[in-house]
């Protein structure tokens, strides 16, 4: 009696929680309407015009995986110089089939340390599917068909020092690893050095009566060269540092010259070909971590990896001299959809690296797609075009000026102050800080985010999406029949590249029929003209080379017996599908 | 009493260690014995880089005295392929002869000893069925069919080797030699010669595709493996560059050390009869394909100082290096100079042109058993047609008769005392200090380096992973008036020498050190 006494006590606590806390909610539901395109009231609330540590975006991960098990998983695919966990979120709707079932996209972001954005993009893809899945059909229908494999930051270390240690917008570009970058025997030994204290790496300039600039009377924040017959006031000295080593340079030695996207083991080529490659392909665990992912997951189909800056949308080839690997088929499909790209992403440009950027061996995109048939974009993300909606370049001095002038007030630039240099004497030290520029202002994040976020969500909707459409039988006489098995692709992507098909790089599909005695199996290469292509070899598993990006393919069996058989098909990169009759 | 006892036993392995002179290559647990051994001597720091897929040690010997780690050094390797079993003996004897009787190198030079990278590979000598395999033991899909080595060789005579099938067929490429007429040879269509066999290594279809032995039962070879034009999805070499455990366990111990200078490479690529060729154009592209020019002249000097120390000519002698292999990765891609020898030949013999009726006619006069003669089995891919399996024993034709090895290991130890004996030699010379008052003192000086080679190899001026000749003076910042505190050299040519100049307001004595770990260092004390 007593028991059930407490019990109820238990009870109605409980209930009245409830009711007070969903009254609670209740009121405020009222102040608060859906805006179109943003989840409604999301499990997991996250500050989009702000940048978080890889601690930060771990944690964000964590939640995400934590509000929506049934939808999102979170792993660690590796560890980093410094022994952080490579975190990544794995998002399909699992009860509709393994992740690995089903064609997948993955999206990294931040290999190039001082690139920090593309970990809040990749976050945004994550946090947009994850929230937006109970309350929208297509997205709810793209996590029964896709899998996407989320990493924000594949440079963990070097992602925290970029924030929490003095930098310019542009270090540290490589890892955490520390070499020798001045070839004096030793490592690191003269970095930058952050003589104001303010986070920030700026410039420094000394007042000198041999002095090319001037201060601008109208913005003295603005260094100004003057004509070659006038005397000027200023000289520049080059980005805070002094001499640590004693050799006459200042900040020559900084952490690894290596450039993490240098690494990958597609054509690679060493440092004095390449400049920043390290000792051989996947020298660094971080990428190590991801080629070994990829490997243990062939389904993966489309790649995109975030980059700043400059507002592209990037293809392969790297390097003119693979110029070849990339065919005019699948050319095809990289433009379809990087021209899709530009139209959702105001300011990006659809180009290719190596004759619109520079020409680069043993880039991560080469690698996807040379060494593994995986249609793959680099996105520069930030353009300035987004501050006026004008095009005025990249890093355009007088825009930014203007931009901090009229837009961010004084928030992005330190302003020149005295310094007692010990080597130089009398030094000003300011200008640009490292947030500003390369990435985004806190007020454009969001919508940029989401713009990208949505062009990858286009990508991994034209993975291959399998079905078998039609089975026809034909009575042959004699007790026997002909099964013919239509197996159509109903997006852009095929289930294996030109360059796959060209190397075999990934083992052909299969198209198999159970329940049935099978005597002989055809590919179809003509029904009209019943032109058969005959596999000796267990006709059963039908091997289908590919299954072309909105096309289809049929195979046929001469069968002796079997009434209820059923079809499958097993595709590496295009998921299954099956027939039953 | 028990330590004497322990003591005696080991005197008596060792007399009857040696008292059994070897007479066939050793198995790899007697390599590990001599290796074993080998580190007991103070000179030599054995490590094990790595274990293979198949649990086979890598081990790496440094052998030096002293400073060793700064004295220029020349790598040893062997076992890049696996069925050259020539090669690990090689190495192991060079290691064997310099701490013994050439002890007197390591005052001057570090050494180190790669004796065998292909252990996996190698062990198939010694097995029960004998083949020529290059491969370690990871599981790789060669052909690409979705299923891993389905499609291995296949012993169909029973004689514990893997020789060779023909298929008597009107449509095979392949005939008899007018030579010997145990050899095959392609048929030469276009002096209207008909084919009369299809010719496989003794095998079955066991995947059903057509092929044989496409898809073997062995893993990634370390010498068609590294990043040098890495032949990506060719079988044996994989779909990335350096992708092993042992590829990458010696390429990370390599980097690591930074006083080698040269390797020299028992491998059957060869650029020691012969110097290397020089390509301006090849040379000139981004992806350099070609020798520099300054190196091909090293080359060819190095060259000549083998043909004269080892006197067997490189008979029919074509592989230059071949893709992804380990010797020029060792120029190419890590910048040193690099030498490659197959260390032997067979003899030209009775001016035969072909290769294997060369060996066999050599090889009969010395009354050899190195041929499986052509005999009928029964294949089951081929019901209806005559098969024979027979052909030159595996390794006979790559590797000489085990008693012909010492002869070949002196002259090659040899060769690599010599190439030492050249190693860059840096020396200071014309010193000179002046006194130019009030306590001030011109310091003036120069850097020679007294040898044939340069400091570092033209593609060792371009790489990072050569370190440059590094040039101190030690004195305190306020004590140097003029003149670099540290100063970096990129390299100097052979017999070549630069000029220095400071002055300092000290009493002295001031120290001066120039060099670079491959290059060695010079030092200099300077009293005024």
């Amino acid at each position: 009696m007593k028991i059930m006494n407490i019990k109820h006590t238990v009870t109605a606590l409980a209930l009245g929680a409830l009711s007070l806390s969903s009254f609670e909610v209740s009121a405020q539901q009222e102040n608060y309407f859906r805006a179109i395109g943003t989840p409604h009231q999301p499990k997991v609330e996250i500050a989009w015009n702000r940048y978080y540590s890889a601690e930060g975006l771990w944690d964000l991960m964590k939640k995400i995986a934590v509000a929506h098990p049934k939808i999102a998983r979170i792993e660690s695919i590796g560890k980093s110089v410094e022994g952080r966990d490579i975190l990544t979120l794995t998002i399909t709707d699992f009860a509709s089939g393994k992740d690995t079932d089903k064609p997948a996209m993955w999206i990294d972001g931040n290999i190039h340390s001082n690139e920090v954005q593309g970990g809040e993009f990749s976050l945004y893809v994550a946090w947009y599917l994850t929230e937006m899945h109970g309350d929208n059909e297509f997205v709810k229908q793209l996590l029964k068909d896709k899998t996407f494999y989320i990493t924000p930051t594949i440079n963990p270390d070097a992602r925290n020092n970029f924030f929490k240690e003095p930098n310019t917008a542009s270090s540290p570009r490589s890892g955490m690893l520390v070499l020798d970058n001045d070839g004096d025997g030793k490592n690191g030994e003269d970095r930058m050095d952050d003589l104001d204290g303010d986070g920030h790496i700026t410039m420094m300039i000394r007042k000198s009566p041999t002095g090319r600039f001037i201060k601008d009377p109208l913005d003295p924040r603005r260094l100004m060269q003057v004509g070659p017959d006038q005397v000027g006031e200023y000289e520049m000295l080059g980005q805070e540092g002094v001499d640590n080593d004693g050799d006459g340079e200042v900040n020559e030695d900084g952490i690894g010259y290596y450039d993490p996207n240098r690494d990958w083991g597609w054509n690679w080529q060493p440092d004095y070909i390449q400049r920043g490659a390290m000792r051989y392909p996947f020298t660094l665990p971080e990428n190590r971590a991801v080629m070994e992912f990829v490997w243990k997951h062939p389904n993966i189909a489309g790649a995109q990896s975030f980059h700043n800056s400059g507002g592209m949308i990037l293809r392969g080839p790297g390097a003119e001299e693979d110029l070849n690997t990339y065919n005019r088929e699948d050319i095809r499909i990289y433009d379809a959809i990087g021209k899709k790209g530009e139209e959702m992403i105001p300011g990006y440009r659809y180009l290719t690296v190596y004759k619109d950027l520079y020409s680069v061996f043993g880039g991560e995109l080469d690698w996807f797609y040379g060494n593994r048939g995986i249609f793959t974009y680099t996105n520069e993300l930030m353009v300035s075009y987004l501050y006026f909606n004008k095009e005025a370049g990249r890093g355009n001095q007088e825009e930014q000026l203007k931009v901090d002038q009229l837009l961010t007030f004084g928030d992005a630039f330190v302003n020149y102050k005295e310094y007692k240099h010990p080597q130089f004497g009398t030094v000003e030290i300011g200008g640009f800080k490292k947030t500003f520029g390369r990435a985004h202002p806190g007020f454009l994040l969001e919508q940029d985010a989401h713009r990208n976020a949505a062009f990858t969500i286009y990508h991994a909707y034209h993975t291959p999406k399998l079905s078998i459409t039609e089975v026809k039988e034909e009575e042959l006489g004699g007790g026997l029949k002909a099964i013919t098995a239509t197996i159509f692709n109903e997006r852009m992507m095929p289930t294996h590249a030109s360059q796959d098909l060209k190397y075999r790089i990934e083992r052909p599909d299969y198209v198999t029929l159970s329940g049935a005695k099978v005597l002989a199996g055809f590919v179809v290469e003509d029904a009209d003209m019943k032109k058969y292509k005959e596999q000796t070899h267990s006709p059963e598993k039908m091997a289908v080379a590919n299954i072309p990006g909105m096309g289809a393919v049929q195979v046929r069996w001469i069968v002796s017996s079997g009434s209820a058989y059923s079809v499958t098909v097993d595709s590496a990169k295009g998921g299954k599908a099956s027939w039953k009759k | 009493m028990r330590k004497h006892l322990f003591f005696g036993l080991l005197l008596a392995t060792t007399i009857c260690g040696n008292s059994f002179a070897q007479s066939d290559y050793p198995t790899l647990s007697q390599t590990a014995q001599r290796i074993q051994k080998l580190s007991a001597n103070h000179a030599v720091e054995l490590k094990t880089l790595t274990k293979t897929a198949g649990g086979k040690e890598i081990y790496a010997l440094k052998i030096g005295t002293g400073a060793k780690d700064q004295k220029p050094a020349i790598a040893v390797v062997g076992g890049v392929e696996g069925y050259h079993v020539l090669s690990v003996e090689l190495a192991l004897q060079f290691a064997e002869k310099l701490v013994g009787e050439n002890a007197k190198a390591l005052e001057s030079t570090t050494f180190y000893v790669f004796p065998n990278l292909s252990p996996d590979a190698y062990a198939q000598y010694h097995d029960a069925l004998k083949y020529e395999r290059r491969g370690n033991a990871v599981a790789i899909d060669h052909d690409r069919d979705g299923v891993a080595g389905d499609n291995g060789y296949r012993d169909l005579n029973g004689d514990g080797l893997i020789t060779w099938m023909r298929i008597a067929d009107p449509m095979g490429d392949w005939t008899t030699s007018k030579e010997d007429a145990r050899v095959l040879v392609k048929a030469d269509r276009a002096k209207g010669e008909a084919g009369k066999y299809r010719v496989f290594k003794e095998s079955v279809d066991s995947d059903k595709d057509g092929k044989f032995a496409e898809d073997l039962t062995e893993g990634i070879a370390f010498n068609k493996s590294l990043s040098y034009k890495f032949p990506v999805f060719e079988p044996l070499a994989g779909d990335i560059a350096v992708s092993q455990l042992e590829s990458r366990a010696l390429l990370d111990y390599l980097f690591e050390q930074w006083n080698i200078f040269a390797f020299v490479t028992f491998s059957p690529a060869n650029n020691l009869s012969a110097p290397l060729k020089y390509s301006a154009g090849d040379a000139r592209k981004r992806v350099v394909t070609s020798i520099l020019e300054k190196d091909q002249a090293t080359n060819a000097m190095v060259s000549e100082l083998y043909t004269k120390t080892v006197p067997a000519k490189a008979f029919q002698q074509t592989n230059q290096g071949t893709d992804g292999d380990f010797f020029q990765w060792a120029y190419f891609h890590f910048a040193r100079y690099s030498f490659s020898t197959p260390a032997y030949w067979n003899p030209e013999y009775k001016g035969k042109t072909n290769a294997e009726a060369n060996f066999l006619a050599w090889s009969d006069s010395l009354k050899q058993d190195t041929f499986v003669p052509w005999t009928a089995i029964k294949h089951p891919d081929f019901p209806n047609q005559q098969v024979e399996v027979g052909g030159i024993k595996p390794f006979k034709l790559v590797n000489p008769p085990f008693e012909k090895v010492g002869e070949i290991a002196k002259q090659h130890n040899d060769f690599i005392l010599k190439l030492a004996a050249m190693q860059p030699k840096l020396e200071f010379h014309q010193l000179k200090s002046e006194s130019l008052g009030n306590g001030l003192t011109r310091i003036t000086v120069d850097l020679f380096n007294n040898s044939p080679l340069p400091t570092h190899s033209e593609m060792g001026t371009r790489s990072r992973w050569l370190r440059k000749l590094r040039v101190d003076i030690d004195v305190p910042a306020d004590q140097l008036i003029s003149g670099d505190k540290v100063k970096l050299v990129d390299s100097l040519g052979a017999f070549e020498k630069t000029s220095f100049s400071w002055i300092v307001r000290s009493k002295g004595p001031v120290q001066l050190k120039a060099g670079a770990p491959h290059a060695g260092f010079a030092t200099q004390t300077v009293t005024f």
